[in-house]
Formats: structure tokens, C-alpha cells, sequence
């Protein structure tokens, strides 16, 4: 479904500083929001939220939850650059057990399982004695874009702003996980951070690579993002940095490295993070019996970043309209732009690529020659030959959205 | 505290050659330095910090209404109640499977004889039919 038929129109305007339409607090009359900050409303059903400044190592980020915190990043950085800075980058947390403290003194990155020598690193292990390894890549939380399901499902209740691209550094994970040297029969390799449940009932959060491709030499661990540490609120000290894959994966303040002989069993794995095993992970609303995986490889997408909804655009003028794509588990072959709502595509030029995981720029420049309503739409293709689907994938838990992005202008 | 002799022997194990290096070192050096100035951050023996934040409270409530002490009582323990109030409308089924969720896998003290009352809260102040 295309955006548009989704969305009640605002201006960017009223985007950054709307004051609330129907949401919760209006209809009931009751302060359920009384920040004192600026608030906005995303396109869909009680979509009000408060602009939060009080995150610490955060700038303005929309506040989606306070506990465990989740914080959008704001459409509007995507447009100052393909590398998302560390202070607007998106946050999500499962487990409102965080620590607050980090003692570099004190932390230990340990390896154990089914290993020949179970070991444990400091930091400056991590920095010194291993080779740094870089990559630009996009983080991007399974449920981006949740709030646009239509079908409504239950969740974080996202638009487009929980994904990010940085320059990640840190150290190969098979360079680790040779040090402890894995052992014949190795399936999967299992992930764990700082991070707990209140109750002790509650699984801890724990994810798992098969071992080929936790071993794949490209999967890593990050100390820093952007040329910096890692914000506490996104890892720091550690975080798994798996390029291409949903963030569900890249543990933060990972300090624990388990190899398992046998399947990883733990709720995260197997009850949570999956998916229907079809193209998209899209099925039918309704549809029973599906076969369920777990989330894995990302799929392509694009945005625009500098035009919204009922934005006016003044015939004979030149328009440069620009955005992000990218190509999910490989990089991107093109991006295509309608100016027709799909009935002509051209290709976006694109700008500087930093590689295959990493956001890249497009452009196109417009002259509008009549007046009149337009719907532009823009779709990215990898090259593997993966295209955005023109029709909304869905699912029940409202994961991997990525449907071909459009806006409705009006030339005058 | 940090200071650029420290600085400069710090760059070697952290950073590579080239330009890059030099404007990671310096966004490195800087964020080192305003926490330090802060109060919240202490340099270790070598390059990496003490990192301690405080994470805000917030200010979401639940409105008031029937069942609403059920709710502050029991959602609160691991969510704020923004979690809750993000949610679109969900018909009573919706809302049944998600307390019954929290039940089940994530270990909520429920008891039996809250489950109706606290259905019929998020019923009313965000369901549909």
C-alpha cells in the first residue's frame, strides 16, 4: 500500500513541531504525555510523541518508551548525511536491566563452550593485540517502519527512524574466536550482553549465529562508531556488528561469547524473531500454518529525505529531490525514481559508496512543467536482484517492511 | 584526566594512519574531554573511560480509570507505560494474547484475578471493536 493512502499529510513543519491531533491524551482528556519538550506526530494512528533531549549521550530523539529505552532517530538527520551521528542514532533495549556503569578496568570480553581454550580479553586486549578491522553499515531494527502496518500489529511502534549507518571498528570475530580455537562439531556461536531481565523469570537476551557465519570474517566486534566510543545507550563498551543482518543480532555491551555443539535453544531464538519463511516474510492477515524462521538478511530499501507530504513545488523551478537507500544483505545495483506514481521509472544518481552494507545518497533533479498533484516514488534493487516490493509485505509481528517509499506534491 | 600528552600516546593503539585517523582521534579526544569536564567520566590506565549515565524517569503515566493501579502495579515492574500507550487500538483479544504474553514468557506476577481488570483498563483506554 503506498504511503500516502496511509498517512495524514503534514508539512515538515508540522512534522517537527505539531502539537498532537487525536492521539491518547486528546481523546481522554489525561496528561498520558506532559513533556516539555517539542512533540510531533507520525503518519498513523496515535502516532503523537514527545521530542526528548534527556537521554544522556543523545540529542533530540523521539521518545517511543522511556523504559527500556526506545528512541527514534528523527527523519530529518537522514537528510544531513549517510552516516547517522552517535547522538541521533536510534536506540532499543529489551531489558530494562542496563547498566549504568561501565568499568573498562574491570570488563572482560570471555569465549567459552566448545572451544579448545576457554579465554577472556580487557578492552585494551581487543585494541592492541588484534588487527583493526572498519566497515560502513546499516543497523537497522527488525520492526522499522512497524508503525506503518496495515494492518495495525502490537509492538514498538516505529516509522523510519529505527536504522542507522555508521563506520564501525573493532576487531573480526573470527580473530577471537580463533584465539579460543572452535572445536570440530561447532554449530552455532551465541551472543550475550550486560543486559538482564528485571524479573528472573524473564529469558535473558542472548542471539546466536550459525558458526560458518559467525566465522565468515566479516561479522565483527565494534569498540567504536563514527570515530568514537560507542554511546552506552548503543553498546558501549562492545558491540556485535553483524553487516547486513537485522539488528536483532548485534548484541550491545556484548561480554559474552558461548560456542554451542548444538542448536541454541533459548527463547530468542526460537520463539521470538521470527518470521514466515516466504519471500518478504509477507503473508495474508489471518493466514495460518505458516512455517516460522528466524529474522535473518536484510532487504533492500529508500527513502526520501528531503520532501514530505504536500510539499508544493513551483513549475519551471529546479528541484534537486534526494534520499538514502540501501541494499540490505549486498549492495545496491540502482535506485529507481517515478515522477508518475510507478508508471516510468528513471535511474537516481547516486552519491560516494563506502561500501556495500552502508547507506548511500540518491538525487534527481526535477522541473515540473504543469500544475497539478504528482506522487513520487522511489525503490531500491541490489545486486542480487532484489527489488522493493510495490504492495506492503506484512506479517503479525510486523517485521521487515519495505515496501516502495512515495510522497504526494503538489506543483503549483 | 585526559591531557594531549596522553593524547598523543594514545592515537598509535587506537587509530590508523591518515586523515581519518586524525578526525577520529580528535572526536575521540573531545567527547574524553567534555565528559571528564563533566564530572562523569575518569580516564583508566590506558584510553578507555569509566562510562556512568543516568537514564531519565519520564513522565508517562497511565490515565486514570478502572484498573489503573493494576496496571501501574504490574506493567510498570519491567516497561514504562509508553509501551502501552504507543500501542494502536487493539481489540480485547489483542490485548488478552499480550498480557497473557507477559504471563507466560516474560514471567509478570498477574494474578488470576487481576487478568479481567486489567483487560477491560486497556480495553478502554485504547482498544476497538
Amino acid at each position: 500500500m503506498k504511503r500516502s493512502l496511509l498517512v495524514p499529510p503534514q508539512s515538515r513543519r508540522e512534522f517537527l513541531t505539531g502539537v498532537g491531533g487525536l492521539g491518547l491524551s486528546g481523546l481522554l482528556g489525561a496528561p498520558a504525555w506532559s513533556g516539555t519538550g517539542e512533540s510531533l506526530v507520525l503518519p498513523f494512528v496515535n502516532g503523537d510523541r514527545n521530542l526528548v533531549k534527556d537521554f544522556p549521550q543523545k540529542g533530540a530523539m523521539v521518545l517511543q518508551r522511556t523504559r527500556p529505552p526506545l528512541l527514534e532517530t528523527p527523519v530529518e538527520v537522514f537528510d544531513q548525511g549517510i552516516f547517522t551521528p552517535n547522538d541521533r542514532f536510534y536506540v532499543r533495549w529489551h531489558l530494562a536491566n542496563i547498566p549504568t556503569v561501565v568499568d573498562p578496568r574491570t570488563f572482560r570480553l570471555k569465549v567459552r563452550g566448545h572451544v579448545t581454550q576457554p579465554i577472556s580479553f580487557t578492552l585494551d586486549d581487543l585494541v592492541r593485540k588484534f588487527k583493526p578491522v572498519e566497515i560502513a553499515a546499516v543497523n537497522q531494527c527488525s520492526g522499522n517502519s512497524r508503525g506503518f502496518f496495515a494492518p495495525r500489529v502490537a509492538g514498538g511502534q516505529w516509522a523510519n527512524g529505527a536504522m542507522g549507518n555508521a563506520l564501525w571498528r573493532g576487531v573480526s570475530l573470527k580473530a577471537v574466536l580463533d584465539r579460543a580455537g572452535v572445536k570440530a562439531g561447532a554449530l552455532q556461536v551465541r551472543f550475550n550482553g550486560l543486559d538482564t531481565g528485571i524479573l528472573p523469570q524473564t529469558p535473558d537476551f542472548m542471539k546466536s549465529l550459525d558458526v560458518d557465519h559467525a566465522l565468515d570474517g566479516e561479522v565483527m566486534i565494534a569498540y567504536a562508531m563514527n570515530g568514537a566510543p560507542l554511546p552506552l545507550l548503543n553498546g558501549y563498551p562492545l558491540r556485535l556488528v553483524v553487516p547486513g543482518w537485522y539488528a536483532t543480532y548485534w548484541i550491545k555491551m556484548l561480554d559474552d561469547i558461548e560456542v554451542l555443539d548444538k542448536p541454541d535453544d533459548n527463547f530468542w531464538m526460537t520463539k521470538a524473531y521470527l518470521i514466515p519463511d516466504t519471500p518478504l516474510a509477507d503473508i495474508v492477515p489471518g493466514q495460518q500454518g505458516v512455517k516460522l524462521i528466524p529474522i535473518n538478511r536484510m532487504v533492500p530499501r529508500s527513502f526520501f529525505t528531503n520532501v514530505k507530504d504536500r510539499a508544493e513545488f513551483k513549475v519551471g523551478e529546479a528541484k534537486t529531490v534526494r534520499g538514502i537507500a540501501f541494499g540490505g544483505d549486498t549492495g545496491l545495483a540502482k535506485v529507481l525514481f517515478s515522477a508518475d506514481a510507478g508508471s516510468h521509472w528513471q535511474e537516481a544518481r547516486l552519491g560516494p559508496d563506502p561500501g556495500k552494507y552502508s547507506f548511500r545518497q540518491w538525487s534527481v533533479q526535477l522541473r515540473p512543467a504543469s500544475t497539478g498533484p504528482q506522487t513520487l516514488m522511489i525503490k531500491a534493487l541490489n545486486t542480487a536482484g532484489v527489488s522493493q516490493p510495490e504492495r506492503a509485505n506484512w506479517n503479525g509481528s510486523g517485521f521487515m517492511r519495505n515496501v516502495v517509499e512515495s510522497v504526494s506534491v503538489q506543483l503549483v | 584526566m585526559l591531557n594531549s600528552v596522553r593524547f598523543k600516546s594514545v592515537v598509535p593503539l587506537l587509530l590508523c594512519a591518515g586523515l581519518l585517523s586524525l578526525v577520529c582521534g580528535i572526536a575521540w579526544w573531545s567527547a574524553a574531554k567534555a565528559e571528564a569536564a563533566a564530572g562523569k567520566k575518569e580516564v583508566s590506565s590506558r584510553e578507555w573511560a569509566i562510562v556512568s549515565i543516568e537514564l531519565p524517569a519520564g513522565d508517562e503515566r497511565f490515565p486514570p480509570g478502572n484498573g489503573a493501579d493494576i496496571a501501574s502495579s504490574q506493567c510498570l515492574i519491567c516497561h514504562s507505560a509508553g509501551m502501552v500507550l504507543t500501542q494502536p487500538p487493539l481489540k480485547k483479544d489483542e490485548w488478552r494474547a499480550e498480557i497473557m504474553k507477559m504471563r507466560s514468557v516474560y514471567g509478570a506476577p498477574i494474578p488470576d484475578d487481576q487478568v479481567d481488570g486489567l483487560l477491560e483498563y486497556l480495553t478502554a483506554i485504547n482498544g476497538r471493536q
